[in-house]
């Protein structure tokens, strides 16, 4: 079913409302997916009507748009309310107790009014203008984003009323002439002459009087049906004074009703232009065509794990054993001789030992052993700053292993400037690797200050 | 069809192999510093252009027992030749050992095809201990590459150069929190020449990233303009009862009106976030503040980004000259120029009108026989340049972060000003524009708005770069 384009509008500002609420994301790869489909398929970028096809967002079928509700009613109502104002208006205008004659100068003068009115309509909504769009807004007759179309649509409105109006007026004068015995006549208070009059008749029918010479006015007939208030001369022939009904006729039919049927029929036309227009200028529109032609990249941004909640560590500081076996774990403090003074301690003559990093791990076992032999605590000294990995891990198992599970071990991992402090995050993840190691008498021990 | 390239992110545990990963991938979620010695898997990001895979980055645990690992290779291999064949019977051998879970895991991408980037820290002492390492992955015989990364704040990279030199053919420096945008492209290329056959795919995701940033950035500017349409146009309104004080319901319709710019500001930050993908970040900013009990803005935010009167007038009367010269068109130039003369004068008055009755806003016009109160919109040019400012500031910090970062991201409010660098023209579209946003909402106007806004965040970004 072929869309229009004010419902074409209406469905991609609702659909255009809805990604509002959509990541930029997930819309990217969903239209450009729509987009590489209809490539393949038959090589276009697809139109806004097929992309809301395919969203399933479109809401053409049977029945009314609900979305135009305020504005369907309001032109019933101006229509009902036109008709009843046309009739009752002619009546008016054809009222005729046969004390006076029934002016053609004022239904022709009502004529021009209604032409004059049409035209304005037109006009306002040519320009845009909104004198009643507050009110408008206020009753949400349409949304926001398209507050352009309410004077076409108001138009439109308004014309139906108009025309309404002018049919059934029309339909009136022609019973009225039909059941009553009407007697026009014309009068003026300007000073003007029957030629005069009789000109402005000949160029009124100027539309009709080629092919209609019934409905134009003769100049006879303009001189008789002249008439003035204070005369109560009576025409000759008192029977042609019906004669002008034919002429009123088509001055309304071709400048009341035709001109509100052309307008009304432009209304329409300024509907879907402006509605066309709109929805090549809504800022949906751009971002949508955007989306059809930027190739979807996807940098794998869903695909990370969270990072588990780390604690701070069981592990309390232990307070260093007095040992003189000393084991620099991947040259750990090893250049550094005033800390292991002040870390060796104890009866037995300092043993300085390296293990880990670059050595082998035979030479790892033979630490091991030489460590072992003494039956001491042992410092193990590490860097702080690195993880602790692990090949640390293994040589403390194999440690206690070897040394049994009384053998104190102090683990002490140092930070990069020597005599400089660990962060509490980084000792963290050494009290976490205490806490994994499930060693009784493995402790994690802070270096000791070393005077410089 | 050349599969696409896959590159395993290896090396010592915490050495910022995912700091690399969460940077190429823009993807603030990868778990930085996990714990070395618990259990961990690969990650895979891929970079695919239209569902077609372009390249795959692959962040690896990082070695736990590397001496033990080649100790068991060396003993097991008989011949050069056999070594990428021994590493995979290493693989094998040990995929279910929980002690070599991070080597089987970091290896097994590399044994399928994978090259190899191999990331160490630029900012602490080189040690022998790597050499283990690097040798166990010159044993796999994959294409590699080495990347100096910079955790800390020392600098040893001379001497990582001379020793990575040694194992590794390329050896890059990359910083993964602080490398500009163009650094990570440059990257990603000499990612390519590893092998001749995956320099084609890097080059075009090259280009799709680039064309990405272009997009984001355009999008970002239209986010920024939308809001401060919004922003500008906003107005409270309530009902006024008849016994109802006049005051209180002002001091309430301020209130609100204060807060829904705060929440709108901050909708906005979200937005801008999430574009760039940062969608973990904290952010420390000062919110939108008035002075209390006023209706001007801090001193604070109005020195940092607001103008001064001069400006006002001058940018004024340009906005008013811009409509007064469509007078001169329509009269095909018989008013000599003088549209443009009282559009000017005009402009400037308002601009300078409004600026210095900043606290006329108060009460709005009252309309339905006096029931209806409306609060806004401000009428204060300053605060279009307010939101501007600080909106274009958020933006740029957040097109120069990576997603390896995660320090809070601190506003702060600049020392000069960045409209220094807007023609006049652009500083009277400007103006033009900011000024019709307070008065109408339409389509054309917002369009203005987003043209002005563009042409703000190019300036803004040449004041950045200086």
């Amino acid at each position: 079913m072929p869309y229009s384009p004010l419902r074409l509008l209406l469905d991609f500002d609702d659909q255009y409302q809805r990604d509002q609420r959509q990541s930029p994301d997930f819309l990217h790869r969903r239209d450009r997916q729509l987009a590489l489909q209809a490539q393949q398929r038959d090589g276009s970028t697809p139109l806004p009507e097929d992309w809301l096809r395919t969203l399933g967002a479109d809401r053409v079928g049977g029945g009314h748009d609900p979305r135009l509700r305020t504005w369907r009613r309001a032109r019933v109502l101006f229509v009902l309310g036109g008709a009843v104002l046309g009739v009752l208006t002619m009546l008016g205008l054809l009222y005729y107790d046969g004390s006076q004659r029934i002016n053609v100068t004022l239904l022709l003068g009502f004529a021009a009014l209604q032409l004059a009115l049409a035209i304005l309509t037109t006009m306002q909504a040519g320009i845009g203008w909104r004198p009643w769009g507050r009110l408008l807004d206020r009753a949400g007759a349409t949304p926001a984003a398209l507050r352009d179309l309410q004077p076409p649509l108001a138009a439109r409105v308004a014309h139906s009323g108009g025309l309404a109006f002018a049919i059934a007026a029309l339909l009136t004068l022609l019973v009225q002439v039909v059941v009553r015995d009407l007697a026009f006549g014309w009068s003026t208070t300007l000073q003007t002459s029957a030629p005069a009059y009789h000109e402005l008749t000949h160029a009124l029918a100027l539309p009709w009087r080629q092919w209609l010479p019934p409905a134009v006015p003769s100049l006879e007939l303009v001189e008789q049906s002249r008439f003035f208030r204070i005369s109560d001369q009576t025409p000759a022939d008192p029977a042609r004074l019906g004669a002008w009904w034919a002429f009123l006729a088509m001055v309304w039919l071709v400048y009341v009703v035709l001109p509100r049927l052309v307008f009304l029929a432009l209304s329409r036309a300024q509907l879907r232009w402006r509605a066309k227009r709109l929805l090549a200028r809504h800022p949906g529109m751009a971002a949508l065509r955007q989306r059809f032609e930027q190739p979807w990249v996807d940098t794998g941004a869903g695909n990370a794990t969270p990072a588990p909640e780390l604690d701070q560590g069981k592990a309390a500081d232990g307070v260093l054993p007095e040992s003189g076996t000393v084991i620099h774990w991947a040259g750990a403090g090893l250049a550094d001789d005033g800390l292991f003074s002040a870390l060796a301690g104890g009866e037995r003559a300092p043993l300085r030992l390296a293990a880990g990093g670059s050595a082998s791990l035979e030479h790892d076992r033979a630490v091991l052993e030489q460590a072992g032999q003494r039956r001491e605590p042992v410092l193990i000294l590490a860097q702080g700053w690195e993880p602790p990995t692990g090949e640390l891990a293994d040589f403390l198992d194999d440690a206690r292993q070897q040394w049994g599970e009384d053998t104190v071990i102090a683990l002490v991992p140092l930070a990069a400037d020597p005599g400089g402090a660990l962060s509490d995050d980084t000792l963290a993840q050494w009290r976490r690797f205490v806490d994994r190691r499930q060693h009784a008498h493995l402790r994690l021990c802070r270096a000791p200050e070393v005077p410089s | 069809m050349t599969p696409a390239p896959r590159f395993a992110v290896v090396g010592h545990p915490n050495k910022g192999k995912s700091s690399i990963v969460a940077t190429l991938s823009q993807n603030d979620a990868v778990a930085i510093a996990l714990e070395p010695g618990t259990t961990r898997d690969s990650e895979r990001y891929p970079l695919s252009v239209d569902g077609h895979l372009l390249y795959e980055l692959i962040d690896t645990p990082g070695f736990q027992r590397p001496r033990r690992v080649l100790a068991w290779l060396q003993a097991h291999s008989h011949s050069a030749s056999d070594r990428p064949d021994t590493v995979r019977a290493f693989v094998n051998q040990h995929r279910d050992d929980p002690r070599f879970h991070d080597e089987c895991e970091l290896l097994t991408p590399i044994l399928d095809g994978a090259g190899i980037i191999y990331v160490v820290d630029g900012s602490v002492p080189y040690h022998q201990e790597h050499e283990a390492e690097m040798e166990i992955l010159r044993w796999t015989g994959q294409p590699s590459l080495a990347l100096i990364n910079r955790i800390g704040g020392d600098d040893h990279g001379e001497q990582w150069q001379t020793a990575l030199g040694q194992y590794f053919r390329i050896v890059r420096d990359f910083n993964a929190v602080t490398a500009p945008f163009e650094a990570h492209l440059s990257l990603l290329r000499s990612f390519g020449q590893l092998a001749p056959q995956w320099e084609t795919a890097l080059e075009q995701a090259v280009e799709h990233l680039r064309e990405q940033r272009r997009h984001r950035q355009k999008r970002a500017w239209a986010l920024i303009a939308d809001a401060l349409s919004d922003m500008l146009g906003h107005a409270e309104s309530a009902r006024l009862g008849e016994d109802a004080s006049r005051s209180a319901l002002e001091v309430r319709l301020r209130q609100s009106w204060q807060d829904w710019q705060r929440k709108r500001e901050q909708r906005l930050r979200r937005e801008v976030e999430q574009l760039y993908q940062h969608h973990h970040l904290q952010r420390q900013e000062q919110h939108l503040e008035w002075e209390p009990g006023h209706d001007l803005f801090s001193e604070r935010e109005r020195r940092a980004w607001g103008v001064s009167r001069a400006y006002l007038a001058t940018a004024g009367f340009g906005a008013g000259a811009l409509g007064g010269a469509g007078v001169d068109a329509l009269t095909a130039g018989h008013t000599l120029g003088a549209g443009a003369l009282i559009g000017g004068v005009l402009g400037a008055a308002g601009s300078l009108y409004y600026s210095s009755k900043l606290d006329r806003l108060n009460l709005g016009p009252l309309s339905s026989g006096g029931r209806e109160a409306r609060f806004g919109p401000l009428r204060d040019p300053q605060f279009g340049y307010v939101v501007l400012g600080r909106a274009l500031q958020h933006w740029y910090q957040i097109t120069d972060r990576n997603h390896a970062g995660r320090d809070p991201l601190t506003l702060d409010n600049a020392d000069s000003h960045w409209l220094d660098n807007l023609s006049r023209s652009q500083r009277h579209a400007l103006q033009k524009a900011l000024q019709q946003s307070t008065r109408h909402q339409d389509e054309k106007r917002r369009q203005a708005l987003r043209e002005a806004v563009a042409q703000a965040g190019e300036a803004f970004l040449q004041w950045r770069r200086k």
